[in-house]
């Protein structure tokens, strides 16, 4: 017990060792480890973690899964000491894995993944000094990903799959323009985007206690071909801002992860990832409006986003393990099922932020980032189970803007408690 | 074991998540007066200290003012309540000719074209609030700026003279005489009299200087000559100013002081172009017939204005010439559909030439530093509103506002094309708090701009 406890506050304490718009919660088992695990196959959430390690799980499997994001954001303006906050809407990352098999043990396994790895709403409370450049962006895009893992060898597994990625952007901000009752302009710009990629793994057992997996999901380029903007301007001024389309696109960067998992005995297992993320793909925002005007013209604002890397590390123990007495007699291929275990599961990490200085805007208030989690897994009996995460992180930038002098310190806390169900066969 | 551990940690987690679910506003902005004592604060200067804009002292802008906006910050190191000399709260406001101020509308010009222009919010100013005495002896005015004044004029007695062709009736409406000569004086009191009447300010700011060159500016350089250098208090410039820095020093009070922007830089004087002559071929050909035997030719496009300049050759007659300037004076409809500015040259009192614009930038420079040397000598805090002021005609981002100089999309000069608009004064109220903190080691928060106001459009 007491141990259990110091283990928590070591994993937490350091926090050990996710950038940008990326959200790094696409499994609770890897989420309670630090979101590591790319060299860990613990269930059928590896078809995004690795595809090449999902041929070591033996099982049909279905994953549900959700981590509610409560994100707040305060602005302080270094100017006039004003303090801004956000009202953002609770994030909502989720995702659904189902993994099939042909028979027990098969060389070859069919997956699908559908998650949500990039994406955010953060909306700012009204009035707030950052207004004219931003007061809401909500973000969206699902990766359905089909895919196929082989079992080239008893230690060597690969596996791949296609990612569509489907996603909508809606940014809103009002325009220094005030009409005769001295309410500012406001313009919306709403649109579907679509974009493809893939994801690939190779999963190496290189002992008995020790794997490695290395994994690639490369980048997506989201288009926004028919984009809708809609001005709400002064009468005597609609003429220069007229509602029409525009076109725009967001790259989402390659994330290239090597993993490895230790097992350091029969319970403790330690997991570490490090990203190498392509963010440099975020070089400028664009909007192109097909109705240009005197007052209206296309912009393009540096983003200048750096490659980064982000380092994660996390543990497994078990705090109770039990085996119905039928199935301990049984001779499993891979592993032996417990009817009951109670997992507990820390860890933590540390993202390098790619946005540089003078980049930092609004819409992601991005910064290094430390973090830590916790994680608890439990299964009912041997088809069922629940595993619930715990992730928390407190980040701090200060900069001014190059291109809107937005000057002054942006701090989040977030808090993301996660949860799945898994049922398996 | 698990009975343990899962209350435990359920307990642990909730106990953080309540103690710090939103970030905490630390308290590394702690506001200080530094070295000064804001408590009896007195705002000094001309119609930007009053809050006069849209060619109108109006309600509204009284609070939007570079003096209610400093002493609104000054307010949160000690400074006490603002009182002005108010304008009728239905904001119809007046200048000195007695109209209302301007608000943005519509205008149908000489060629049937209707577009955005300013226009007079009512048919005639408030008229009776110069002639209405606004003087209280329990709430003494905490904000003296009053339009059209001159440094010099502080220590005058005629611009408390209704009978006076010096009187000012912003002034007359606000003094302690209400418009009675005073028996025990047989004087009218001046600017400063007013001031200092029931005991000392202990901060100061002051900002004059425009008010001694505008008029000239304003006049195409033909009339109203700019404040000279040199004379007693009430004439020079210069001893004008030193009185001031002077009893600031010699009363302990701490000031802040402005010094003056190139007026020659604000919207009235650079939106129209000097080359704004837009000729089609028909109209090109007619006037190189007309001014052909001048040797002036003219080309289809742009061309540059024709101008009366007594200099100028035999018959005082000359293009202009890239940086001369128009005033916003100047009769449009009259350059659109009457020819004017081609075949009849422009009159010499709707323009600057070269020459004209290096006399008042020379007068101005010759004032600043009358102004950086006494206030250096005297210990005062310096406003360099210049760099503010030419910073907006070069245009910059404040908060994703594009902020410049520009005629109505600016966002900064209210519609005279003169004065601030409520923003451009917090811009303008920022150069002066920074550079009290600069100077008195104080640490007053700036002003937000973007919670004021600029120009409303229909």
């Amino acid at each position: 017990m007491r141990i259990l406890i110091q283990l928590l506050f070591l994993c937490l304490a350091p926090s050990l060792f996710s950038q940008g718009f990326q959200v790094n919660f696409q499994g609770q088992k890897q989420q309670g480890m630090g979101c590591a695990g790319t060299a860990l196959p613990r269930d059928a959430s590896s078809l995004f973690y690795n595809p090449g390690s999902a041929v070591f799980l033996n099982e049909n499997s279905v994953i549900v899964g959700g981590t509610p994001v409560f994100a707040n954001v305060l602005f302080i303006d270094s100017a006039s000491n004003g303090a801004y906050r956000t009202n953002s809407p609770i994030g909502t990352p989720f995702s659904i894995y189902g993994m099939f098999q042909a028979k027990s043990s098969a060389k070859l396994k069919f997956g699908i993944a559908i998650n949500t790895p990039f994406g955010s709403t953060i909306q700012y409370e009204d009035g707030w000094i950052g207004r004219f450049a931003l007061t809401r962006l909500s973000l969206k895009a699902i990766f359905i990903q089909p895919t196929f893992a082989y079992r080239i060898s008893d230690n060597i597994g690969i596996g791949g799959g296609l990612v569509i990625s489907k996603g909508s952007v809606n940014l809103q901000k009002d325009l220094p323009i005030q009409d005769a009752n001295g309410v500012y302009s406001h313009a919306e710009l709403a649109g579907k985007a679509l974009g493809i990629g893939y994801n690939f793994g190779i999963h190496l057992n290189a002992n008995k206690r020790l794997n490695i997996g290395l994994d690639y999901r490369s980048k997506i380029n989201m288009k926004v071909n028919d984009g809708e903007v809609t001005f709400n301007v002064p009468n005597s001024l609609s003429a220069n801002f007229p509602n029409g389309n525009f076109t725009s696109s967001l790259p989402l960067p390659s994330v290239l992860t090597l993993g490895a998992a230790l097992k350091l005995n029969r319970s403790i297992k330690f997991v570490v990832d490090v990203n190498a993320v392509g963010w440099k793909v975020y070089d400028t925002l664009s909007f192109d409006y097909k109705q240009n005007t005197s007052s209206l013209s296309d912009t393009k604002s540096a983003r200048c986003y750096k490659n980064t890397f982000a380092f994660r590390g996390g543990m497994e123990w078990v705090a109770l393990r039990c085996y119905s007495k039928s199935a301990s007699n049984e001779i499993m291929v891979v592993t032996r099922i417990p009817l009951h275990e109670l997992l507990v599961r820390c860890g933590g990490g540390f993202g390098i932020s790619p946005v540089q200085n003078g980049y930092v805007t609004p819409e992601t208030p991005d910064a290094n980032r430390a973090y830590g989690t916790l994680g608890l897994g439990y299964n009912f009996n041997q088809k069922t189970g629940i595993d619930l995460s715990l992730y928390y992180t407190k980040v701090k930038r200060a900069d001014t803007n190059i291109e809107t002098q937005i000057s002054g310190t942006y701090t989040t806390i977030a808090w993301c408690p996660g949860i799945s169900f898994y049922y398996r066969w | 074991m698990v009975k343990n551990i899962l209350p435990l940690i359920s307990l642990l987690s909730i106990g953080i998540i309540f103690s710090s679910c939103k970030p905490k506003i630390d308290a590394s902005g702690v506001i200080s007066a530094g070295e000064i004592n804001a408590q009896h604060f007195v705002a000094i200067g001309d119609g930007t200290t009053a809050g006069y804009m849209d060619d109108a002292l109006y309600h509204d802008g009284q609070f939007n003012s570079l003096g209610a906006l400093l002493q609104t910050q000054l307010k949160l190191v000690g400074a006490g309540e603002i009182y002005m000399p108010l304008m009728g709260n239905a904001n119809v406001g007046t200048n000195a000719n007695l109209l209302s101020r301007l608000i943005l509308g519509y205008k149908t010009d000489c060629l049937g074209e209707t577009g955005l222009s300013p226009v007079r919010f009512a048919q005639q100013g408030e008229g009776s609030s110069l002639t209405t005495s606004v003087y209280s002896s329990q709430n003494k005015f905490t904000n003296f700026g009053i339009p059209g004044l001159k440094m010099i004029d502080t220590y005058q007695h005629y611009i408390g003279d209704p009978n006076d062709l010096g009187y000012n009736p912003y002034f007359g409406r606000m003094s302690i005489d209400q418009f009675t000569l005073p028996a025990w004086s047989g004087m009218w009191s001046t600017v400063s009299d007013n001031i200092f009447n029931g005991g000392n300010p202990t901060f100061c700011s002051l900002f004059l200087g425009i008010e001694d060159v505008l008029p000239f500016a304003k006049s195409g350089a033909t009339a109203n000559p700019m404040t000279q250098l040199f004379g007693p208090p009430g004439v020079g410039f210069e001893e004008s100013f030193a009185s001031w820095a002077n009893m600031f020093s010699v009363q302990n009070i701490k000031a802040v002081v402005g010094t003056i922007p190139d007026v020659t830089q604000m919207p009235y004087f650079t939106t129209i172009p000097y080359n704004g002559l837009n000729l089609d071929a028909t109209n090109a050909e007619s006037l190189n017939q007309i001014y052909g035997p001048l040797g002036f030719s003219f080309t289809v496009g742009s061309n540059p204005f024709m101008i009366e300049d007594p200099n100028a050759g035999a018959f005082g007659v000359r293009p202009m010439v890239e940086g001369e300037l128009i005033l916003l004076s100047v009769p449009l409809d009259s350059v659109k559909c009457h020819q004017y500015g081609s075949v009849y040259p422009l009159r010499d009192e709707f323009v600057l030439t070269l020459a004209e614009l290096q006399e008042i930038r020379n007068q101005i420079l010759a004032y600043n530093q009358v102004i950086r040397q006494y206030s250096n000598f005297y210990g005062l805090a310096i406003a360099e509103t210049p760099d503010f002021y030419s910073g907006l005609n070069d245009g910059f981002v404040y908060n994703g506002v594009s902020m410049s100089a520009k005629f109505v999309s600016g966002g900064a000069y209210s519609l005279d094309g003169i004065h601030l608009n409520p923003k451009g004064n917090v811009f303008l109220a920022n150069v002066f708090i920074r550079a009290i903190n600069k100077k008195y080691k104080a640490t007053i928060p700036q002003i937000n701009a973007l919670n004021y106001p600029s120009i409303y459009f229909p």
